[in-house]
């Protein structure tokens, strides 16, 4: 079999994904052995036009050009693999969306040369385009990102589950932030798969994989607010910061 | 015979402890944060035997967070996934979850007794540590299940001050214990006093003055239920720290060479939303408060439905665990303060069926493909047949019965037997559509590949209750498989059945299966075969009907009297099967259903397929609807 054509692309974003990318040392070099990277800008100098089998896109798309090149990979990759959570949401990028100001007071609160430029609220990249699979996290999954690959090199579909942190958390035996120590950790409403990191590390857990399937934000806002004590702004806050688009979460900035 | 008793002073736990050192691993109670955990203890002092409870139970240290069950190098070289334990002992376990374990027991070493759980279990001896304080949230009381255990330990301790009184539980006990001082009379009515007062102060009770669970199918509309749904967060940490849950999802891994790998099993819970998914993302349970309901009634009744074994055991870690604070105690007694109407239920009993194996049930039997026939577009039928000549000889199956067909790397799929079972010809087939990962690796096999296949398993088609009596046979799309065995054999036994008649029905004609053998179908005496699609694509000949199955029943010469009726199809289908042959006053004893659902064990233990109290994969997959048509949920 000849190796997949792989590609990686950025848009709105840290790159800070693409730089996980690199991170792999255990497994790298047998991951270079069994893919082909064409087009990677951050980690190779020579670069290579499409089609590729595989793209992997980071950020988020907040401006017409980067639609314009979007809708170009799409048609360039077989595969396109939403990258960190910006891709699969809009991430941290799409706090601007609720931040109340109009997109062209955002302009000129972070630019000074206006004249060449054009946004628009933030967004994930399955807004425009489909996507055929969610890496999700900020930054993503290593162990995901592997399986990934293994399993497009098999030909099946990685199957991730994205219930509750709360299960990895349980499984480690950590002692819970929220109901110990009074945190408003949102390892109950985001999506697993990170082996409960932050909570581990004793620090709540942000959301930043987004939405669990079918969980129920609202009913954590209401106990962020009234078992915590936390503001409604506070609540929004939390709700707003990754995953902000997304319908679940939504429900979970509107609850309060 | 009184029991056999000593004492063990508080001063020589140290000693003790060192003693068991020399033979066993230790494991017991320790400080975690605020919170406890069983962890492993170097000396008595790391124990913390004053706990409350910890955030797991000990069910970790038999039914593993995660389980290798199966090692693999490419197809040829399988292995057994067992790793070496020693001998460990688990020290000062509370009796809720002594009997946790007692009841996981009957889920693992009943039928097809777990090797991987059983080798850990029996490796491992369990001293109980009786309660003599009651914990914030337990409620063991109102299952018998504590303060005092009585079976399931080596040993069992109750504090009486400066000593423990050491009750002897077994043989390996008794060495354990040896060079202890007897008990004197007044340690044990020490020990006695110290364990009713405990009780007498345990507040909290699930007390519904009457059958649990004939209350709670009662009360299964209860708006309660719907009040916790808008709380629950589905975040399964219920499940997780449960002792009595059990549910397993299995996951083959490979490395980047995709051919060396392992399968194992990791802890699932009911209470997601992934948890029944099957091929093409369809989801049985997709409603969160079915979910929380069917967790809840399976601990406080299906449990005790299936396995007699208790479900629940009171030991209090799903409160102390919710966010939300979702309490069964405070559930049943909100339901209590206004309960539904009372009226008269039947609870489900499942089928008696105990199988015990000597080989591994996980192990897989090498098969290779002798044939793969194309019958539409996306599926095909495969004949297969064990390399082991032993194994072949021996492979005996029911009509409508399924295997797990396995391939290493990728994983397992249940898939019904669609050739006949009366037909000793030492090869089987499957038909199977490519919708999910497996059953699309199948399709790009050829013949002569091998592929691991376990089974057979369930309860099959009702083939002596048809004998002397008129057979309808109703299938829908690729449902047609698991019946064309029955057909078969009715037309080898021509003799011993009454009027056939099978209606099949497919969206559309190039959907349907076996057209080849439709002619010889027809030449079956007193047969008749009737077809239907939904859909006509232009400029496609269609010389049958058009119309969903049902409507063929106003063509068909059937009539009740005298008839089974065996259906398989979509859920969607035979539940209209089955209401319109309902309205036209067929009786629920007369009709067989068979049904599919998410399987990832096919022996009753990964709980995929709990559909209520039945676990579709062992009680069915074939079920006379009477047997169902009351489950509290519902069928279809």
């Amino acid at each position: 079999m000849a190796k997949p054509k792989i590609a990686f692309f950025k848009f709105s974003s840290c790159a800070g994904c693409q730089l996980s990318v690199l991170n792999i040392e255990p497994v790298l070099l047998d991951v270079l052995g069994a893919i082909d990277i064409r087009y990677f800008v951050m980690a190779k100098r020579e670069n290579h036009e499409g089609p590729y089998d595989i793209g992997f896109v980071e950020g988020a798309v907040t401006s017409p050009k980067e639609l314009l090149e979007l809708k170009k990979i799409r048609e360039e990759c077989s595969v396109l693999v939403a990258m960190g959570t910006c891709a699969c949401f809009g991430g941290l990028p799409s706090i601007k969306n609720y931040s109340g100001f109009s997109q062209k007071e955002l302009e000129e609160k972070v630019y000074t040369e206006l004249w060449d430029l054009k946004s628009f609220p933030a967004y994930g990249i399955d807004y425009y385009v489909k996507v055929d699979y969610y890496l999700r996290g900020c930054a993503i999954d290593l162990g995901e990102l592997v399986t990934l690959i293994k399993s497009a090199l098999k030909g099946i579909h990685p199957r991730f589950r994205f219930h509750s942190v709360c299960n990895e958390c349980k499984m480690k035996e950590n002692v819970c932030l929220f109901l110990t120590k009074g945190k408003p950790c949102m390892g109950s409403v985001t999506a697993a798969g990170c082996g409960a990191l932050c909570p581990s590390l004793n620090r709540p857990c942000e959301g930043c994989r987004g939405p669990a399937s079918d969980c129920n934000a609202a009913s954590l806002a209401r106990s962020f607010v009234e078992d915590l004590g936390l503001s409604k702004a506070d609540v929004v806050r939390k709700f707003r910061k990754y995953a902000g688009n997304t319908p679940e979460f939504s429900k979970g900035a509107e609850a309060v | 015979m009184p029991v056999e008793a000593f004492v063990l002073p508080k001063s020589e736990l140290g000693s003790f402890v060192a003693k068991l050192k020399a033979d066993y691993e230790v494991f017991g109670p320790v400080a975690k944060g605020p919170k406890f955990v069983f962890g492993p203890v170097e000396k008595a002092e790391d124990m913390r035997l004053d706990y409350d409870t910890t955030i797991l139970p000990p069910k970790k240290y038999f039914h593993q967070p995660e389980q290798d069950l199966m090692n693999f190098s490419g197809v040829a070289d399988v292995a057994e996934g067992k790793k070496p334990v020693g001998k460990r002992v688990l020290f000062g376990v509370h009796p809720c979850d002594v009997n946790g374990l007692l009841s996981l027991d009957k889920v693992f070493l009943g039928s097809y007794p777990d090797p991987y759980y059983k080798e850990l279990r029996d490796k491992t001896a369990v001293i109980a540590l009786n309660c003599v304080k009651p914990c914030e949230y337990g409620f063991c009381a109102s299952f018998n299940t504590g303060p005092e255990a009585d079976v399931g330990f080596d040993l069992s301790l109750t504090d009486i001050g400066d000593k423990f009184v050491v009750v002897i539980g077994s043989a390996r006990g008794k060495e354990m214990a040896a060079g202890l001082a007897p008990a004197a009379e007044e340690d044990l009515v020490a020990g006695k006093r110290a364990l009713r007062a405990c009780q007498h102060d345990m507040t909290r009770r699930i007390d519904v003055g009457g059958d649990l669970g004939e209350f709670l199918h009662q009360n299964f509309d209860h708006p309660v239920w719907m009040e916790e749904k808008e709380k629950c967060l589905a975040c399964g940490s219920c499940t997780a720290v449960c002792p009595t849950c059990y549910c397993f999802a299995v996951k083959d891994m490979v490395d980047l060479s995709l051919q060396k790998g392992g399968r194992t099993r990791m802890w699932d819970s009911c209470m997601f939303y992934e948890f029944s998914r099957v091929a093409l993302d369809h989801i049985f349970m997709p409603d969160r408060t079915a979910r929380l309901k069917q967790r809840m009634y399976h601990k406080l009744t299906y449990y005790q439905q299936q396995f007699n074994a208790t479900g629940c055991v009171g030991c209090g870690r799903c409160v102390a665990t919710c966010v939300k604070h979702i309490d069964p105690v405070d559930v049943i007694n909100r339901i209590q303060e206004n309960p539904l109407p009372a009226k008269e239920v039947t609870l489900y009993r499942p089928p008696v069926k105990i199988v015990h194996t000597e080989v591994n049930p996980w192990e897989p039997q090498k098969a290779v493909i002798k044939a793969i026939k194309k019958q539409t577009a996306d599926v095909n039928t495969y004949t297969f047949e064990f390399v082991d000549p032993q194994v072949r000889d021996s492979y005996t199956y029911d009509n409508g019965v399924f295997n797990l067909i396995s391939i290493f790397g990728i994983g397992e799929s249940a898939i019904s037997i669609s050739s006949c079972a009366d037909e000793n010809t030492g090869t089987f087939d499957h038909t199977v559509r490519a919708v999910g990962n497996v059953t699309k690796a199948l399709a790009k096999m050829q013949v002569g590949d091998v592929v691991g296949i376990r089974g057979p398993y369930g309860f099959g088609w009702p083939m002596e209750e048809m004998k002397g009596k008129n057979v309808l046979l109703v299938a829908g799309g690729i449902g047609l498989a698991p019946l064309r065995g029955v057909i078969k054999s009715i037309q080898k036994n021509r003799d011993q059945f009454g009027n056939f008649e099978i209606l099949y029905g497919s969206r559309t004609p190039d959907g349907m299966l076996f057209t080849d053998e439709y002619e010889e179908w027809r030449k079956i005496p007193n047969t008749r075969l009737y077809l239907t699609v939904d859909y006509v694509p232009p400029g496609v000949e269609w010389g049958h009907n058009i119309g969903v199955v049902t409507t063929l029943f106003d063509k068909m010469t059937s009539r009740k009297e005298n008839t089974i009726m065996i259906t398989c199809g979509p859920d969607i289908m035979m539940k209209f099967v089955v209401l319109d042959l309902l309205k036209r006053g067929w009786s629920p004893e007369q009709l067989y259903v068979s049904l599919e659902r998410r399987m990832s064990c096919g022996i009753k233990k990964c709980g995929n397929c709990q559909m209520g109290p039945v676990f579709v994969c062992q009680d069915g997959p074939v079920f006379k609807y009477a047997d169902i048509m009351n489950l509290p949920g519902g069928v279809f």
